[in-house]
C-alpha cells in the first residue's frame, strides 16, 4: 500500500497467510499470536467432530483445572468475610511458553487437584461437624426441658401419693420405706422423648390422640433459639417434647409416629443423677465439638486465603492455555511435511510483526525450528478491520451497530465522530446543560485508569465506555447553545441586540423596533421572553434543520464516489451517483437555496410578498410552471422550476434503466463469445478436484480448503431489474421522507427549550420573591429540586432521546445513501479480548 | 447595515482555516482523523452561525411582548 499509516477512512488491508508450524514449536507461536491479538485462524477442519480434534485430552485437562478454578472462585465468594484476591496484574507471574512449560502446566494441574481435595475435605468435615454440633445442642435441649417435667411431676406425684396412702395404710407395715420405694417405682413410668420441628408439633399430638386413644400425657417447650442448617443457611424452629404412657405397644407405637413426623428421639434416663451425668457429658463433647469446629474454620480461611493468592493468574493461565488448544484444533497436520498447517487473515500492515513475533516464539521455545509463513491468493472476502484508539473506538462502535462494513468501503465511523455529536447539540442546544454533561465526561475521562480495571455496573459502564463521545457531545452542545442563547432557559446579552424595545402601548404591548444592529453571533436575546418569540424560533429551527439534513444527505451520498472508484464500478457512478444526486439537488437542493435566498433579501425594499416556501414548492410539483408574479421569489422562477422538475423526472427512468442495461449488454457479449462453464446449468462454478495434485507442490501457495464460492450471484436479469427498481423507488420517496425526517432536529430541540423554561418558571421563579429566614430556606430547597430535576430530566433524559434521535439519523438517512454493510468484523485469536468476552 | 458580506468573508476565513487544518496536521497514524475531524467541526459549526446569522438578515417578524414580563437576564 501506498500510504504508511492505517487511516480510519477504510477498513484495513488483509491478507490471508498460510502458516506452516513446526509440532513442537506450536504451542509456544500460538502463545505469542494470541498476545499479540492479530490473527483470525479460520478452520481447517470443518468437517471433524470436535470429539475426534487432536487436541481433544489437553482440552479436557484444561476443563477440568478450570472447573476447579471456578469451584476456588465460588467458595472464596460464598466467604462472608472477603477473601482478599490478588490482582493479575499484581500476581507472580506463570511462565507457559518455552521448555519448562509442559512441567509448568503438569505442576499447575497437581497444585489445583491438591488444593481441590483439601478443600472439599474441609468442607465435607465442617459439615459433618456441624451436623453433631445441632444434635448435641438438641439433646442438651431435651435434657433441660425434661428435667424440668420431672420436677413438676415429682410435685405432683406426691400429692397423689397421700390419696393413696390413705386406702392401703394398714396392709403396709413400712411407711416410709414404702413410699419412698413406691414413689420411685411408680415414678419410673416409661416416656418418650425428643424434638420436633415447631410447624408439625399439633399435628403431632393430634395423631398420637387418636392412635393411642388418649392414653398418654404429653408436655411440650419450644426452645428459644431457632437452629440453622449449614449447608442452606435456612432456620428451623424446634420443640422439646416428652410423652408418658406404659405399656411396650403403646411405646412403640409412640416411636414409630415420631420417626414418620420426623422428630428425633433422645435416651433420656428416669434417674435425676444420670441425667444430670448426661448433660455434663453433653456439654464437655460440646465444647470440644466447637473446638474442631473453629479450627477448622481457620484452616480453611487459610488455605482460601492462600487460594486468593494465585487465583487471578491461574484464571489467567487456564483461560489462555484452553484457548490455544482450541486453536491448535483448527489446524491441519500435514503428514507428508510433519508439520502443522494453519491459515488466517492478518492486517498486511502487521506482516513484520507477526514475522518477529514468530521469531521471537522459536527463541524461547528453544528450537531452532522456524514457523514459516506464506501469503495465499484467494477470492473469499476478508473480514473488515478498523484499527480504533480509545478515542474513536466509541463512535465506531455505534456506527458498526447497525452493520459492519463491507470489506474496505468508506467506514462512517469516521465522519461520524464530527457529525454525530453536532447533530446532537443540535437537538440538545443548551449552554449549561451541555456543561453538565461536559463535566460528567471529563470527570470520567480523568478517572480513565482506575474505571478501566474495575468491573463497572452494566449502566456504568456504558456510559464509561462511550465518555469520549460524551465528550464530543459537551463541546458541541455549549456552542449550539450559544447559537440558540439558551442558558438554563435564560438568554446571555453578550453583544448589542439588534431590537430595541419601545413604550408599551394602551394595551399593555410594547413592540420592538430594529436598530439596524444584527446580533453577530447566535439568536438575539430580543425573542426570548417576546410573546411572538416561539413563531420566529419555530421558523428558523425549521428551516436550519432542512438546509442542515440535505447539506448531510449530500455529503452521505457523495460518499458512494470513493467506493466506486475503489472497487471499479464506473458504471454505478453514471447510472446510480449521478441521477441520484440531480434528483436530490433538484428538488430538496433548489429548496435550500431558495430558504437561503430568500433570507438574504431585504423583503422592504421589493414590491412582493414574500411567498411561503413550502407553497412554493407544493406548487413546483402540482402546478409547474404557473407562478404568480405577485408571489414569486425571483424573476424567471417558473421557467427554472420546469427545468428542475424535468430535471428531476428524468432522472427516474435513468435509474430505473441504465444500469440494468449495461448489465444485460454485458452479460449477451460473455454468452456470445462462446465462453459456457463446464457447470453452467447447475448455475454454479466448478468444484476443485486437483487437491491431491496441489499439496503435492512445494510452496506452491494453494489455499488448502477450497470452498464453494457463495459470492458468485445468479446473473438472473429479472433478478437485476427487480434489485434496481426496489433501488430507485426507495431512492426517490426517501429523499422526501427523510428530509422531512430531519425535521426531528426542529422538534427535539424544541421540546428541549420548553422542558428546560417550563422547569424554571413552576420551580425557582415562583421561589424567587420570597423573603426572609423561611422564604431563603424554601428558595434553597427549590435551587436543588431544580439542579437534579435538570440533571436527571433534561441532560439524562433528554439527553438518551436526542442520542437516539441522532443516532436514528445516521443509520436510516445518512447510511442508505451509501452504506453496504455486508462485511464481518475482525475476531483474531487475542488474549486481551478473552476475558472482555466473560 | 444588514448585509449577507459578513457571510462571505467568514466563509473565506473558515476555508482558509479548513485548507490549513488539511495542510498542517503532522503525519501519523491519526493523520486523516484529526483532518476530518477538523474540517468537519469547521464546516458544521459554520453552516450553523450562517444559518443563524441569515434568519436575522431580514426578519419579517418585529417581537412584542406584554409588559406583564421584565427584561431577561
Amino acid at each position: 500500500m501506498g500510504d504508511d499509516y492505517p487511516t480510519l477512512f477504510r477498513s484495513e488491508q488483509m491478507s490471508l497467510m498460510q502458516f506452516l508450524i513446526p509440532t513442537e514449536v506450536a504451542h509456544d507461536t500460538v502463545a505469542e499470536l494470541g498476545e499479540l491479538g492479530n490473527v483470525q485462524f479460520k478452520d481447517l477442519n470443518p468437517a471433524v467432530n470436535p470429539f475426534q480434534r487432536s487436541f481433544v485430552g489437553e482440552i479436557r485437562r484444561t476443563e477440568e483445572m478450570a472447573r476447579r478454578v471456578r469451584f476456588f472462585e465460588s467458595q472464596i465468594q460464598k466467604e462472608k468475610d472477603v477473601v482478599p484476591i490478588r490482582p493479575l496484574y499484581d500476581s507472580a507471574s506463570l511462565v507457559t511458553v518455552g521448555p519448562s512449560a509442559a512441567h509448568n502446566i503438569d505442576e499447575l494441574d497437581v497444585t489445583l487437584a491438591a488444593h481441590e481435595t483439601r478443600l472439599v475435605q474441609m468442607n465435607d468435615s465442617y459439615k459433618t461437624l456441624s451436623e453433631r454440633t445441632r444434635e448435641l445442642v438438641e439433646a442438651r435441649h431435651v435434657l433441660r426441658e425434661t428435667a424440668v417435667f420431672f420436677e413438676k411431676a415429682e410435685t405432683q406425684q406426691t400429692d397423689i401419693r397421700t390419696s393413696f396412702d390413705d386406702s392401703s395404710a394398714p396392709l403396709l407395715q413400712h411407711d416410709d420405706r414404702e413410699q419412698q420405694y413406691l414413689s420411685t417405682v411408680q415414678f419410673d413410668l416409661e416416656f418418650v422423648a425428643g424434638t420436633i420441628d415447631r410447624t408439625r408439633i399439633s399435628t403431632f399430638e393430634r395423631v398420637l390422640w387418636r392412635v393411642l386413644r388418649g392414653n398418654l400425657y404429653m408436655n411440650h417447650t419450644d426452645i428459644t433459639e431457632p437452629f440453622i442448617d449449614p449447608a442452606t443457611g435456612a432456620e428451623t424452629r424446634k420443640n422439646v417434647f416428652i410423652i408418658f404412657a406404659h405399656g411396650d405397644a403403646l411405646l412403640a407405637k409412640i416411636r414409630k409416629v415420631a420417626e414418620s413426623m420426623g422428630a428425633t428421639l433422645y435416651p433420656i434416663d428416669a434417674n435425676a443423677d444420670k441425667r444430670s451425668d448426661s448433660l455434663r457429658e453433653v456439654t464437655a463433647r460440646l465444647e470440644d465439638l466447637e473446638t474442631v469446629l473453629y479450627n477448622t474454620g481457620v484452616n480453611r480461611r487459610s488455605e482460601l486465603v492462600r487460594i486468593g493468592e494465585h487465583l487471578a493468574r491461574w484464571q489467567d493461565v487456564v483461560r489462555k492455555e484452553k484457548a490455544i488448544y482450541e486453536t491448535m484444533n483448527l489446524f491441519n497436520y500435514d503428514v507428508r511435511r510433519k508439520t502443522l498447517v494453519a491459515e488466517g487473515w492478518v492486517p498486511t500492515r502487521d506482516l513484520t510483526m507477526i514475522h518477529m513475533a514468530l521469531r521471537h516464539a522459536t527463541e524461547e521455545s528453544g528450537t531452532s525450528v522456524v514457523p514459516i509463513l506464506q501469503e495465499l491468493r484467494t477470492s473469499k472476502t476478508p473480514p473488515t478491520f478498523t484499527r480504533t484508539n480509545k478515542f474513536t473506538e466509541g463512535f465506531q462502535t455505534i456506527m458498526d451497530a447497525y452493520g459492519i462494513a463491507t470489506y474496505q468501503e468508506v467506514n462512517p465511523g469516521l465522519f461520524a465522530i464530527v457529525t454525530f455529536p453536532f447533530l446532537f447539540a443540535v437537538m440538545f442546544g443548551d449552554i449549561g446543560h451541555g456543561l453538565i454533561i461536559l463535566f460528567a465526561a471529563l470527570y470520567m475521562i480523568f478517572q480513565e485508569k482506575k474505571w478501566a480495571r474495575q468491573e463497572l455496573d452494566e449502566i456504568v459502564g456504558q456510559f464509561f465506555y462511550g465518555r469520549y463521545i460524551i465528550l464530543l457531545m459537551g463541546m458541541f452542545s455549549v456552542y449550539t447553545g450559544l447559537m440558540y442563547n439558551d442558558i438554563f432557559s435564560k438568554s446571555l446579552h453578550i453583544w448589542h441586540s439588534g431590537w430595541d424595545f419601545l413604550e408599551a402601548g394602551s394595551n399593555g404591548v410594547s413592540y420592538a423596533l430594529s436598530n439596524g444592529h444584527i446580533y453577530p453571533f447566535g439568536v438575539d436575546p430580543a425573542w426570548h421572553g417576546a410573546d411572538n418569540g416561539l413563531v420566529f424560533t419555530n421558523s428558523y429551527k425549521m428551516k436550519m434543520s432542512v438546509v442542515l439534513g440535505v447539506i448531510h444527505m449530500t455529503f452521505a451520498l457523495c460518499l458512494q464516489l470513493p467506493n466506486h472508484i475503489k472497487f471499479k464500478r464506473p458504471l454505478d457512478i453514471y447510472a446510480n451517483f449521478i441521477p441520484q444526486m440531480i434528483f436530490l439537488q433538484s428538488i430538496f437542493g433548489y429548496l435550500v437555496v431558495c430558504i437561503l435566498y430568500k433570507w438574504s433579501i431585504d423583503w422592504s425594499t421589493r414590491d412582493t410578498e414574500p411567498p411561503s416556501l413550502l407553497n412554493m414548492l407544493i406548487a413546483m410539483i402540482l402546478s409547474p410552471g404557473k407562478v404568480d408574479a405577485t408571489a414569486q421569489l425571483y424573476r424567471g422562477q417558473g421557467f427554472i422550476q420546469v427545468v428542475l422538475l424535468l430535471l428531476a423526472v428524468v432522472c427516474v427512468p435513468w435509474m430505473l434503466c441504465m444500469k440494468p442495461y449495461f448489465q444485460w449488454k454485458e452479460m449477451q457479449k460473455i454468452q456470445g463469445q462462446g465462453y459456457v462453464g463446464l457447470g453452467h446449468r447447475n448455475g454454479g462454478p466448478r468444484e476443485s478436484t486437483d487437491e491431491v495434485l496441489e499439496i503435492e507442490e512445494e510452496g506452491n501457495g494453494r489455499v488448502i480448503v477450497e470452498e464453494m464460492e457463495e459470492e458468485h450471484e445468479q446473473h438472473d436479469f429479472s433478478e437485476v431489474v427487480i434489485h434496481q427498481i426496489i433501488h430507485t423507488i426507495e431512492f426517490c420517496l426517501g429523499c422526501i421522507s427523510h428530509t422531512a425526517s430531519y425535521l426531528r432536529l426542529w422538534a427535539l430541540s424544541l421540546a428541549h427549550a420548553q422542558l428546560s423554561e417550563v422547569l424554571w418558571s413552576m420551580t425557582i421563579e415562583k421561589f424567587l420573591g420570597l423573603s426572609g429566614i423561611f422564604g431563603t430556606i424554601a428558595l434553597v430547597m427549590v435551587v436543588v429540586f431544580w439542579f437534579s430535576a435538570t440533571v436527571f430530566i433534561l441532560c439524562i433524559m433528554e439527553g438518551l432521546s436526542a442520542f437516539l434521535h441522532a443516532l436514528r439519523l445516521h443509520w436510516v438517512e445518512a447510511n442508505s445513501k451509501h452504506y453496504q454493510g455486508e462485511g464481518y468484523s475482525f475476531a483474531p485469536l487475542s488474549f486481551a479480548k478473552l476475558d472482555e468476552k466473560e | 447595515m444588514a448585509s449577507v458580506i459578513p457571510v462571505i468573508f467568514i466563509l473565506a476565513i473558515v476555508l482558509g482555516l479548513m485548507a490549513c487544518g488539511y495542510l498542517f496536521v503532522p503525519k501519523g497514524p491519526q493523520q486523516t482523523t484529526i483532518r476530518t475531524a477538523i474540517m468537519l467541526t469547521l464546516a458544521s459549526c459554520y453552516l450553523m452561525w450562517m444559518v443563524t446569522y441569515m434568519a436575522q438578515l431580514h426578519p419579517l417578524i418585529t417581537p412584542y411582548r406584554s409588559t406583564k414580563g421584565g427584561e431577561s437576564l
